[in-house]
């Protein structure tokens, strides 16, 4: 910490989590030892923000909607957005997904959308505010936007890809789950070629549905840090060009974050109604 | 970039509130919008129902007013018709009234006309025997004689 703050080091700061873990020395959160720790560790920075954006959503849509709230009255205020919102998702169910009896699905999308979108958007706080808070009451690194960490983005990917193995196997019988990877596509006579082929098919879906996310907020979040080196590192005109430059990327990246929050959204319906629908062969 | 049990975590983080908003927080919303709709659909309706009904009200009103001018008319004709009636009733009356009072008045004209004929007559008889009586009571003058014919003749 009382190294010399240089360029390297500054970047090296901001895309350090803070990590609790288990060390040979027993279970740390000291930022010195993160090396030793093995997978049992935890990004307690990056799960802080997502359980506390989690439970914004949670919050806000419990709130926009008070149990009494009369159905014949004009939506106001919050209202309207919490409605906005849920007739977006439907709308993109709908389309993807036909009319489905599965109810969870769309619950699932709104959640994924909603949250992403919440997490992309802590992209847009200046990259040293919330960091440099946190240094002032003694927590040495804290990483702010928990998409940039590849354990959240791959972490949702999980959780959707579990999801997919639960409806094929219920959906569809593990019968035909199990046909659906071995047979196809070569026969029933190349069963093992058929297996790994489909294999890689099935799980390239949940990896690139976390990494796609991770990257392009791990990129721009890389991008506001260096124009942040121009203000920092550099002579008044660069400073100013990097103003400039935040602010042009800021209002660009809004695009990707709901860009991204809704791919995410879309591509997990679509996972999911490919769980539910039978081949045909 | 290094994974970590921080994936797992997440994983279950997320499926926590996927369960809590798939429990809590979207089926009152949705029900919500869905009894929305459901209440501006029928109120659609009514309102189309209503408006047919209108449209079938407006047609009998049309109906019954057309109905009622007719009557109107018709009886406009009715009183008019029994209003020349009774005038020209009451010209023909008027008429027949004068002409018998005209035949009346002629009639009790001619009798006082007969009447003072008869009286005339029977007083100028008398005149000429109240007359021709002095003329001979008196010794007569051939004067007097024209005097009495002279007032005689007045006297008629």
């Amino acid at each position: 910490m009382a190294k010399e703050l240089t360029t390297q080091s500054y970047i090296d700061h901001h895309l350090t989590n803070l990590t609790c873990g288990k060390t040979p020395d027993g279970w740390s959160c000291d930022p010195h030892s993160i090396d030793q720790m093995g997978f049992w560790s935890f990004h307690v920075d990056s799960l802080f923000w997502s359980v506390f954006l989690g439970a914004v959503f949670i919050f806000v849509f419990k709130w926009a909607m008070p149990k009494n709230v009369d159905a014949s009255a004009p939506p106001t205020g919050l209202q309207n957005f919490v409605e906005m919102s849920i007739e977006f998702v439907e709308d993109n169910v709908q389309s993807l997904f036909g009319t489905t009896k599965n109810k969870l699905i769309a619950p699932l999308a709104l959640t994924v959308f909603v949250w992403i979108l919440l997490m992309n958007l802590m992209d847009l706080v200046p990259v040293d505010f919330i960091p440099e808070l946190a240094k002032s009451v003694g927590i040495e690194y804290f990483k702010v936007v928990p998409t940039t960490d590849p354990n959240i983005t791959l972490g949702m990917a999980l959780a959707v890809f579990v999801l997919t193995i639960y409806y094929s196997i219920t959906v569809k019988g593990l019968k035909a789950f199990v046909a659906e990877l071995t047979l196809h596509p070569f026969g029933k006579w190349l069963i093992p070629v058929n297996f790994i082929l489909e294999m890689v098919n099935f799980i390239a879906k949940p990896i690139s549905l976390g990494l796609r996310l991770f990257g392009n907020l791990y990129a721009g979040e890389m991008i506001f840090i260096l124009i942040a080196l121009m203000l920092f590192f550099s002579s008044i005109p660069v400073g100013i060009l990097g103003f400039g430059l935040h602010l042009v990327w800021a209002l660009f990246h809004i695009l990707i974050v709901a860009l991204q929050a809704f791919i995410f959204m879309a591509l997990t319906i679509a996972y999911l109604a490919m769980a539910h629908e039978t081949e045909e062969h | 970039m290094n994974i970590n049990a921080t994936l797992l975590a997440q994983a279950i983080v997320m499926i926590v509130f996927v369960a809590i908003c798939w429990r809590y927080i979207y089926p009152p919303i949705l029900s919500v919008m869905q009894e929305r709709e459901k209440k501006i659909s029928d109120g659609l309706e009514a309102a189309k129902k209503a408006d047919d009904s209108l449209e079938e009200a407006q047609l009998a009103f049309n109906q019954e007013l057309d109905k009622a001018k007719a009557e109107s008319a018709e009886l406009i004709d009715k009183a008019n018709q029994r209003a020349s009636q009774i005038v020209n009733d009451a010209k023909s009356k008027a008429q027949d009234e004068a002409e018998k009072i005209l035949l009346a008045a002629s009639k009790t004209i001619e009798n006082e006309t007969n009447q003072a004929k008869e009286e005339l007559k029977s007083k100028m008889s008398e005149i000429i025997i109240d007359t021709t009586q002095k003329i001979l009571d008196e010794e007569i003058s051939s004067e007097k004689h024209d005097d009495l014919l002279k007032k005689a003749a007045a006297e008629l």
